[in-house]
């Protein structure tokens, strides 16, 4: 079993224009096992996709204070690739193109990145893997064979990301709005994807705005964030009653003082 | 005057040297003619490129036989192999003989075939009055390769050239490459140029391909001159009516390297497609003209050219488009992009569109820039390591000029080369 603990975590971006710090995070506790699914949700604006790129290391956001235990080890001033070896994974809201590199030659790097340099996989293996994930996704095999993400739709990109997930098999994978920008069978189909990685080895993050996404990923444990902290975790039901009442709503029961990105 | 006398004992040196090799007078006469007017002819101009300090003209011809065993190059179908001066080994298939192609020595050929040399060589694609390294070249010339395609003919199997250049000798390598392609035929040239031994020299080495009607002439290169070598790469195209030249070109050479490389689209509907991929690394420099001239109505030219440059290296490239009056209805697309991989780097990708004509398209991009922090990230955060993730990035890059070289044995040796340099250049 893998842990992941997030111990009053802080976090800082610097606005690129004039050089300003800003606090995103301002003390974020969770803790995570393998074997569940966490939902977070929340309103625009509230630190949601910070969390996810700074567990995963992107270098734009600084922890200021609090901790990040994979395992019990602190990640936190570990480069992004190092992170991934040890078993995180981001499925990425907007994934980078990337021209002349072919996605099963990604697929296979990635894939190997993992492994000893002894232990590469065979390209029978792989191509075995392969074809199995893209039947759960429902992909064609010529996906992998363009280039990595360019020209993709939003749905392929999203379907991309879950084949990734399927290929690299971390023990933490954190999805970040996977499901934004998906019509109800694509949506269907990546949920599909992310249940098939179910089980006692993998656990999840995943971010969303609405609780669609988990009528077909049902999850274990649901937190609320708002104004760069968890102000609520329930079970799979308290998505649904914020379904019903709105983030406004939730926020004047617990009578939290943030203000929300879109209220006027 | 001393210059004066310099210049008559140059003749004479040349010119004594040019007989003992028992070429015919209008050779001898060609060089001479070139000698005289070297020194009024201006040096090619390599915009925002300058190099002047470096030593292009060594004045000398002599002849030298190479050790043939210094060519440890695969044997191929058809192929030609030089060593130095030296001739080490030409395949040419019995069928391809009869149908009239040659494939030679280019001295062989001045004997054997005078008129088709005389008729191509510096006329039509390149003249030796346009700069002063032409002209340089056309009196100090001493190797180089005929081929010739007859009318109607076409060749399926890639034609090898393999030129190395002998640095265990202390001699340049002037060496020309002469292609004649005749009306309706297609064919397909790869060449290489490497250099054995240790020596430093210089390489001035020029190509010239003159397509006729309704031709179809690729050449792909792979350019690998040594580090001591101080190189002048010259490539020149002529297209008649409905030819096209398709050049890729891999520039790896590792010294100081000038390029030039020039299609004129002569003929009506003829049709270049120029595409140049470079990467430099220690302190190295490379200056990189890529022009095509659409003179033809109804000509099509198009300009790929990507780098990558290492280190404290230089890098520039110049994409120049040149669309003559008259040439209505003509098209010139070109696209100059570098990438810098260190903060000493230094490269520039200037776009040149020369237009003096109403009736035509044309179009450029050029761009000089980091690798992408956000593609990086991308990878990274599968695992990848951050040097696999940037040879991957720049291999992308690359990639739209790479996947676009016909021969595949050319393309994968490419790639190879390509992962040495980035496998070195850090």
């Amino acid at each position: 079993m893998a842990t992941l603990e997030i111990k009053d975590l802080h976090v800082e971006v610097t606005d690129e224009e004039n050089q300003t710090a800003k606090e995103i995070l301002k003390g974020v506790n969770l803790t995570m096992k393998t074997g569940e699914i966490h939902a977070i949700m929340g309103p625009n604006g509230t630190g949601k996709s910070t969390l996810s790129q700074t567990i995963m290391g992107q270098p734009s956001y600084h922890v200021t204070q609090g901790d990040i235990l994979l395992n019990g080890e602190s990640i936190v001033d570990m480069p992004v690739d190092e992170r991934a070896r040890k078993g995180l994974f981001l499925g990425m809201q907007y994934p980078a193109e990337i021209q002349g590199v072919t996605n099963a030659e990604f697929l296979r790097a990635a894939v190997n990145a993992r492994r000893a340099k002894d232990d590469q996989i065979s390209v029978m293996d792989f191509l075995k893997m392969l074809d199995k994930n893209l039947a759960i996704l429902d992909m064609s095999e010529a996906m992998t064979e363009r280039y990595l993400n360019e020209g993709f739709s939003g749905g392929e990109k999203k379907r991309n990301e879950i084949l990734q997930l399927l290929m690299i098999q971390p023990s933490f994978a954190l999805l970040d709005e996977i499901d934004s920008g998906l019509d109800i069978d694509a949506l269907k189909v990546v949920s599909k994807g992310v249940n098939a990685m179910r089980g006692d080895n993998f656990g999840s993050m995943i971010i969303t705005h609405y609780q669609r996404l988990l009528n077909y990923i049902v999850p274990d444990v649901v937190h609320i964030m708002m104004g760069g902290r968890i102000v609520k975790t329930g079970d799979a039901s308290l998505a649904k009653r914020l379904e019903k009442e709105g983030y406004a709503g939730l926020r004047d029961d617990l009578d939290i003082d943030v203000a929300l990105v879109d209220e006027n | 005057m001393d210059t004066m006398q310099t210049q008559t004992q140059a003749a004479t040196a040349v010119q004594t040297a040019a007989q003992q090799h028992n070429e015919p007078s209008w050779l001898i006469n060609k060089r001479l003619a070139a000698l005289d007017q070297m020194a009024d002819l201006p040096m090619p101009l390599v915009q925002r490129f300058n190099y002047r300090d470096w030593d292009l003209m060594p004045g000398n011809l002599q002849w030298a036989d190479s050790k043939r065993d210094l060519a440890q190059v695969a044997d191929g179908p058809v192929q030609i192999v030089q060593v130095g001066q030296t001739t080490v080994r030409v395949n040419l298939p019995e069928k391809l003989q009869e149908q009239g192609v040659v494939l030679t020595d280019f001295f062989t050929a001045v004997k054997d075939y005078p008129d088709l040399v005389q008729e191509a060589f510096m006329t039509k694609a390149m003249k030796a009055n346009e700069n002063r390294l032409a002209s340089y070249h056309t009196a100090y010339l001493n190797a180089g390769v005929f081929l010739y395609v007859p009318n109607n003919v076409v060749i399926s199997e890639p034609i090898d050239i393999q030129l190395i250049q002998d640095n265990t000798l202390d001699q340049p390598l002037n060496s020309h490459v002469l292609v004649v392609a005749g009306r309706n035929t297609e064919v397909s040239v790869s060449q290489h140029l490497t250099t054995v031994g240790e020596n430093a020299n210089l390489a001035n080495c020029l190509m010239e391909v003159i397509a006729d009607e309704n031709s179809h002439v690729t050449v792909a290169t792979l350019d690998e001159l040594g580090r001591k070598t101080l190189a002048y790469v010259e490539r020149r195209a002529y297209a008649a009516d409905n030819a096209s030249v398709n050049w890729a070109v891999g520039f790896m050479n590792e010294g100081n390297t000038i390029g030039n490389f020039d299609t004129e689209l002569n003929g009506v509907g003829s049709r270049a497609d120029a595409k140049v991929i470079a990467i430099t690394d220690h302190d190295q420099r490379m200056g990189v003209n890529t022009k095509i001239t659409n003179r033809g109505k109804h000509t099509n030219g198009n300009i790929l050219q990507r780098g990558v440059i290492l280190e404290d290296s230089e890098l520039v490239y110049n994409g120049i488009g040149d669309i003559i009056h008259g040439a209505a209805g003509s098209e010139a697309e070109q696209e100059n992009r570098l990438l810098m991989m260190s903060s000493n780097a230094h490269g520039n990708a200037n776009p040149i569109l020369l237009i003096d004509e109403n009736d035509v398209m044309a179009g450029h991009a050029a761009s000089v820039g980091q690798v992408d922090e956000q593609q990086l990230y991308y990878l990274m955060s599968r695992g990848i390591r951050r040097e696999t993730a940037e040879r991957l990035v720049i291999r992308g890059f690359l990639g739209a000029v790479l996947s676009a070289i016909p021969a595949k044995a050319v393309r994968s040796q490419l790639v190879e080369i390509i992962e040495r340099k980035l496998e070195n250049g850090r």
